[in-house]
């Protein structure tokens, strides 16, 4: 009865932090869960590329002969850019980290500036510095893209690595300062593992974003070779050029298995669940 | 000799990064050459002034999706650090997986959705589907976690307070650096928002400036550009303060 009591108080006094928490859980469910159930159900329907309908719509999507290609650009992002991008974000806030904070303030802002120029103006911002015959060249148009996306990428990230280094306790370096380090030291041996879970975060956001690469080749839809070039463009063009909302959910659903084990992955590897168990 | 040899180091890395700052900042000194001649009317007179219902449209779809997100990704953080609430763990847990799925690998999946639900080419729809902000709601809880320790709560509860009490008196006075930051990335996502809107918006008359862009290539670039840089700048000189001190503290004690 006890017991019975003890729980029942329990519960109630959980309303109040319930019903706080309500609207971010719906939205969770709103914009994460519900969407992924319905775009499973969703493949159960008859489709372009599947008229019977069902499971099958998944292998059919993949043998689209634009499937092959996409699937080559972004893998060439994930290899190429992503290692790049992260070097430069990681290199660049470890140097403005080891230097005074007089003054950086004015370099925080010129790294970040490119990250808020939208999208559609970069595009055109490196259609005017490398020329249309550059961009017109099938062979440039992968490097180009990259290029357009790594300008736009890493000023927040930056901003981002910067903020994670600074909430390094500052007795753990003079520590590190103490025991002899000097800053490269510091920087490889105690900041760079101490941020390594924000690091992979990153990691794992750089890869997601490649895969999931559109706004780019969208923008350079005008020189007609970036039509269909990412997966997401064709799973764009699933339906709305084909009305296909079948064929499309099964692309989609099937970019985020990928996405969904690496976040997995992250959760399990870090221990930020750790933490929030024992606070 | 010592801080010699640190001066010069230090000299070396500010050149360094002064030489880097100047390459990652070409396409903003490419937005400014023009600056001094920019054209309004292309512009204000393309489409019978369409420009000012983009305008019109992005302020009420980021407005709307800022004031939503920051408020329920800053409440659910407080709420996950500090207070007893169930399935919390699930909760944080669902927080970080979804961290790690952006919006835009979601676009189809919601445009499917939301097109069922007869939201398809509205702001509402929009607005809904943009809302969501779990960086938001663990950069909260991580703060919350710092600098409201549970002696603190405790000490609330001995003088009465409720948990609404305890977020109201204690939570939300503390909240002004990470509203500050929590504002910024997510201000920055919805203004430069461009997948979701080309999706979820169809109708040239219901788009967004991010959208509208690309019609003004050429003359009218350098200005809707500039116009685009000005509030996240303004944004961000604003919340530059807490990224100096550290945007994850607390996480790393220990």
């Amino acid at each position: 009865m006890r017991n019975y009591l003890k729980l029942t108080h329990k519960r109630s006094a959980q309303i109040v932090p319930s019903l706080m928490i309500l609207p971010y859980v719906c939205f969770m469910f709103f914009c994460g869960i519900i969407p992924i159930g319905y775009g499973i159900l969703e493949v159960r329907n008859p489709s372009w590329v599947n008229m019977d309908g069902g499971p099958e719509t998944f292998i059919k999507v993949l043998q689209d002969f634009r499937v092959g290609p996409a699937l080559i650009n972004v893998f060439f992002l994930i290899l190429i850019f992503v290692p790049l991008m992260a070097v430069t974000v990681l290199s660049i806030s470890l140097l403005l980290d080891a230097i005074d904070l007089r003054g950086n303030a004015l370099l925080r802002l010129l790294f970040l500036i490119p990250a808020l120029i939208p999208t559609g103006v970069a595009v055109l911002f490196w259609v005017s510095v490398v020329g249309p015959e550059v961009v017109w060249d099938h062979s440039n148009i992968r490097w180009f893209i990259g290029s357009i996306a790594f300008s736009t990428g890493i000023g927040s990230w930056i901003v981002i690595q910067y903020g994670s280094l600074r909430s390094i306790p500052p007795e753990v370096l003079e520590a590190g300062i103490i025991d002899g380090c000097n800053r490269f030291q510091l920087a490889i041996r105690l900041k760079l593992p101490m941020i390594s879970k924000y690091v992979a975060y990153m990691v794992i956001l750089l890869i997601v974003s490649a895969l999931q690469i559109f706004n780019e080749p969208n923008l350079l839809m005008f020189t007609n070779m970036t039509t269909d070039w990412s997966l997401s463009q064709i799973a764009f063009s699933y339906a709305f050029k084909a009305a296909d909302f079948a064929g499309s959910s099964a692309l989609s659903i099937m970019m985020l298995i990928p996405n969904i084990i690496l976040a997995l992955l992250f959760v399990f590897f870090t221990d930020f669940i750790k933490k929030s168990k024992n606070s | 000799m010592k801080p010699i040899k640190q001066d010069r180091n230090s000299s070396l890395i500010k050149i360094t990064l002064w030489i880097m700052a100047f390459f990652t900042s070409i396409p903003f000194l490419w937005l400014m050459k023009d600056a001094g001649r920019m054209i309004f009317s292309p512009i204000i007179y393309y489409d019978n002034g369409i420009f000012f219902v983009w305008l019109k449209n992005t302020s009420i779809f980021v407005g709307s999706a800022l004031l939503i997100s920051v408020l329920t990704c800053v409440t659910a953080g407080f709420v996950m650090a500090v207070l007893d609430v169930p399935f919390r763990r699930f909760l944080l847990f669902s927080t970080l997986v979804t961290m790690l799925i952006p919006i835009t690998a979601m676009a189809m999946p919601l445009y499917v959705l939301i097109d069922r639900i007869h939201l398809n080419n509205t702001l509402l729809g929009l607005i809904l589907a943009s809302s969501y902000f779990p960086f938001g709601a663990f950069l909260s809880y991580l703060y919350y976690s710092s600098v409201l320790p549970q002696e603190l709560v405790g000490m609330g509860r001995i003088d009465g307070l409720t948990d609404f009490g305890i977020y109201r008196h204690l939570g939300i006075p503390l909240s002004k650096s990470l509203i500050s930051i929590v504002t910024f990335f997510s201000f920055v996502g919805l203004w430069n928002s461009y997948q979701l809107p080309r999706v979820l918006l169809i109708d040239p008359s219901r788009s967004v400036m991010s959208i509208g862009i690309e019609v003004f290539y050429g003359q009218g670039t350098t200005l809707i550009g500039i116009m685009m840089l000005i509030p996240s700048v303004l944004l961000y000189l604003a919340s530059q303060k807490t990224i100096a001190r550290g945007i994850f503290s607390g996480a790393m004690k220990g």
